[in-house]
């Protein structure tokens, strides 16, 4: 879980101005549908155990992963 | 989002909310610094807001919402063979519920022997817009949040 220091902070940045959200903002980039997409490891709220993307989409025949925070 | 994934479980469709980085930090809920706080903050989705699917928290660097592009509030659909078949930039019931009526029938199509080929298609699908609800949002993140967004946008 650990990383670099100023990924950490910039990544989670400590107010919504645009010179610290903009540069996160990359759909166009994003993986392409129809062709396998990247695995990572995530956590369960429930308990805190480490799982992965791959275990979640694997559980079914499709699988919806929406993507946020509090706020 | 919940009603969707309630609709859909029936049918082979699982539904996991991925928590990542606070899009609009405040003094209640400030920017994270460990994922200690990281779960608090989940776990507030969870009790405060209802999220009622399985929620899922990322690295505290947002290693996998940075690899599918960042943005605050997205969703996308996996097939069981992690291809992604949908993606959106924005998190809309209705587009996705739209979605799902068309591969819950693909599926079908699939057990009925029809012979099928993928293709891709674009399209723009349109949400409604609810200032009033977006900025009871922010309030409750508190006042820096609300301030930073109405001088970001006015």
């Amino acid at each position: 879980m650990s990383s670099d220091s100023d990924l950490l902070k910039r990544y989670n940045y400590d107010s919504f101005i645009p010179e610290n959200f903009e540069q996160w903002l990359n759909f166009a980039g994003s993986p392409p549908l129809g062709q396998p997409a990247p695995d990572f490891p995530l956590w369960q709220l429930e308990g805190q155990q480490q799982t992965s993307l791959n275990a979640i989409w694997v559980a079914h025949t499709y699988t919806v992963v929406e993507f946020g925070s509090f706020t | 989002m919940n009603a969707v994934a309630r609709q859909f479980s029936e049918h082979g469709v699982g539904s996991i909310f991925l928590y990542t980085h606070e899009a609009h930090p405040g003094e209640y809920y400030p920017h994270l610094t460990s994922m200690e706080q990281k779960f608090r903050h989940a776990a507030a989705l969870r009790d405060v807001l209802g999220v009622t699917r399985p929620i899922l928290v990322d690295a505290l660097d947002g290693a996998c919402h940075r690899a599918y592009g960042s943005m605050p509030n997205m969703t996308w659909i996996f097939n069981r063979s992690g291809i992604p078949i949908y993606k959106s930039d924005w998190s809309d019931a209705a587009s996705v519920e739209n979605a799902l009526n068309y591969f819950v029938d693909v599926s079908q199509r699939r057990r009925d022997r029809e012979r099928l080929a993928p293709f891709h298609v674009e399209r723009l699908d349109y949400r409604n817009v609810d200032r009033e609800a977006f900025y009871a949002g922010l309030e409750r993140s508190g006042p820096k949040a609300v301030r930073e967004f109405r001088e970001a946008f006015g």
